[in-house]
């Protein structure tokens, strides 16, 4: 077994670093309290090769491997986790489904884009009555001439109001339930398509996250992604290798705050010495680092797999359950060892503390890994 | 088109060293390294003069071959190949020595017409390497350079001497060796492309027996421990009389030489 990074990998990590000390860590606090979409960054972010990385060169990525992207999304959510899962959800959600599923033209004219940084991509699945239960969507779509018409609409979409394409889940045969699930690419700009209002969220503040609404939105017949009746199937190995970069984001953001606990109990000065001399400290953070510790390995190691062109669907819910309830637990401890200051805005701490909790729902919640694990062991 | 060759030094990351309270030694054990701040600067300044004038950018260093964890991260940033020369006795090396093996190393087997060398290490600072260096391939050099351009139909250099008083504009024929202060550009962050692409770049290895005759050493590092820097704890309040008592207090440390 090797547990050490490549140079490349090293690397990398460190130029992230220098990118977030630069551009990122004097902002976050801004993207979130504003809040405001770091366009700016992302900008960067494509400058950097960042914005396709484990995609051939030839369709725009940078041709690296999960692994390099993994550290990206965990060491930009280190800094600020809007950031990192902008980035994730770009390049999951939107970027996967057309460099798996999708024609030859569709990579050219959507994938290419989308790893340069042209556009940035957004992924339609959920709806009001069908969250977990994909099968309860009730968006449809009809052929009509050389076309499709959708209708209905998608709540909790991220990256929707900023997205030059969303990959829109629609029901094309109802009676088959799952079956009957078909994916499309809708671009920006198509009649018929609007972006609903901007939500306001507990945290992640700064990533936009609206609803998608399709009202006779027509697109072209070719904009079929895979088959018709894939659709189920497409948004589940999508999803599975999301999760790896949402654990990625959470292990980002729990060891921001085990970085900020043990910065902050050093400084703290109480009954004439720094708490971090005190024990009822330092087993929170010794527990804090080493749940932190698990996290990175299971992670790393879901990533591992999918490089390895191993199955990693379980490896990724293992990952993303822990590394999010991990990061849930860790910015709980990280407030408490700050005490009072910990609770006030602009703390990182208090800002670490509402961006975990939502790598517990999205992208499937803890919930559903365990139903995806425990599926994959007595089955 | 030019030849500039860059110089740079392998250093301990200083963000990693422990020092141990009793005795005041430094502890190395979990230090990593990284390439000296100054010499990033003078490596992205050959990238921007390839960028506008064209050139070929090798970059050198001397080190123990452990150094060799720089390499990759000094091709990421953009030049074209490296020359690692390494033995297991260079690991503390005066900067008289550093500048006799590198002129070995360049004048046997590299071309130049610019070689670009940052204003000094984070370790040493000794300032010494790129002046030694210059002076044993018998050219022209020019130091605390803040700004540089390059006239490409005269084939010269113009630099701008950030001094104490003032600064000075130098025209230099080429080839010429000149060390650079941070300011002199922002080094840029290696894109992930570079990252994987430094594997494809050519790594030239040279060892002590292909050098010659090498000078020194001068001098010997006899102990080394943490420099105290114990504060005072004094508050100055920030009014008039307040910035008086501050410049009283530095002046009656000896930091500032006159009272206000």
């Amino acid at each position: 077994m090797n547990f050490q990074h490549t140079e490349e990998h090293q690397l990398i990590r460190a130029g992230v670093r220098e990118f977030c000390g630069k551009f990122v860590d004097p902002v976050a606090n801004e993207i979130d309290q504003e809040p405001r979409f770091p366009s700016e960054i992302v900008k960067k972010l494509a400058e950097q090769d960042w914005l396709g990385i484990p995609y051939p060169v030839q369709y725009g990525g940078a041709g690296s491997d999960y692994m390099s992207y993994i550290i990206v999304v965990e060491e930009l959510s280190r800094s600020c986790a809007t950031t990192g899962f902008t980035l994730e959800c770009h390049t999951s959600l939107a970027c996967y489904p057309i460099f798996k599923f999708g024609t030859e033209d569709q990579k050219q004219k959507f994938l290419t884009p989308l790893c340069r940084g042209d556009m940035l991509g957004a992924f339609a699945l959920t709806e009001a009555g069908a969250g977990t239960d994909a099968a309860a969507a009730t968006t449809a779509a009809v052929p009509d001439g050389d076309g499709w018409v959708l209708n209905g609409s998608k709540i909790f979409i991220s990256n929707a109001p900023v997205a030059g394409m969303i990959i829109v889940f629609a029901m094309t045969d109802k009676s088959k339930g799952t079956k009957g699930l078909s994916a499309f690419i809708v671009p920006a700009g198509s009649p018929g398509l609007r972006i609903g209002k901007h939500l306001n969220k507990m945290g992640i503040r700064g990533s936009l996250t609206a609803e998608v609404l399709l009202q006779d939105c027509r697109i072209a017949k070719e904009n079929l992604l895979g088959q018709m009746g894939q659709g189920f199937k497409i948004a589940m190995t999508t999803l599975d290798g999301g999760r790896i970069g949402i654990a990625a984001q959470a292990l980002g953001i729990a060891q921001a705050a085990l970085d900020e606990s043990i910065r902050y109990a050093k400084e703290r000065v109480q009954f004439g010495k720094p708490i971090a001399s005190l024990q009822a400290i330092q087993w929170m953070i010794a527990d804090m680092a080493t749940e932190v510790e698990a996290s990175r390995f299971l992670t790393y190691h879901a990533a591992w797999c999918c490089d390895q062109g191993a199955s990693y669907s379980k490896e990724a819910a293992i990952a993303k359950l822990f590394a999010s309830e991990t990061a849930a637990r860790q910015t709980n401890r990280a407030v408490q060892i700050h005490g009072g200051i910990g609770y006030i805005k602009d703390q990182k701490v208090e800002r670490l503390y509402r961006d975990a909790k939502i790598t517990e729902i999205y992208e499937g919640t803890s919930e559903v890994m365990r139903m995806v694990i425990a599926g994959s062991l007595v089955r | 088109m030019l030849n500039i060759i860059t110089c740079f030094k392998c250093v301990i990351d200083e963000a990693d060293l422990k020092v141990d309270a009793a005795t005041k030694k430094l502890l190395f054990g979990r230090a990593g390294y990284k390439i000296s701040t100054y010499d990033r600067h003078a490596i992205e300044e050959a990238i921007c003069l390839r960028e506008r004038y064209g050139a070929s950018v090798t970059a050198v260093t001397v080190a123990p071959p452990s150094a060799k964890k720089c390499l990759k991260d000094v091709l990421s940033r953009g030049p074209d190949s490296a020359y690692f020369v390494n033995d297991p006795s260079f690991s503390e090396l005066d900067p008289l020595q550093t500048s006799s093996i590198l002129a070995a190393a360049i004048r046997g087997h590299m071309r130049f017409d610019l070689i670009i060398c940052g204003e000094g290490s984070d370790d040493l600072y000794a300032q010494q390497v790129g002046p030694a260096l210059a002076e044993r391939l018998e050219i022209p050099c020019t130091t605390c350079v803040g700004k540089l351009a390059y006239t490409e139909d005269k084939k010269h250099v113009i630099a701008e001497r950030r001094l104490d008083d003032g600064i000075e504009t130098v025209l230099m024929p080429l080839p010429v060796l000149v060390s650079v202060l941070p300011g002199i550009n922002t080094p840029r962050i290696p894109t992930l492309k570079e990252v994987l692409n430094a594997a494809k770049k050519m790594i030239f290895n040279l060892a002590l027996e292909e050098l010659g005759d090498i000078q020194g050493p001068y001098s010997r590092t006899v102990k080394v421990v943490a420099a105290d820097t114990d504060r005072r704890g004094i508050r100055f309040a920030a009014d008039e009389e307040g910035i008086r008592s501050a410049v009283n207090a530095l002046s009656k440390e000896g930091v500032l030489l006159r009272v206000l």
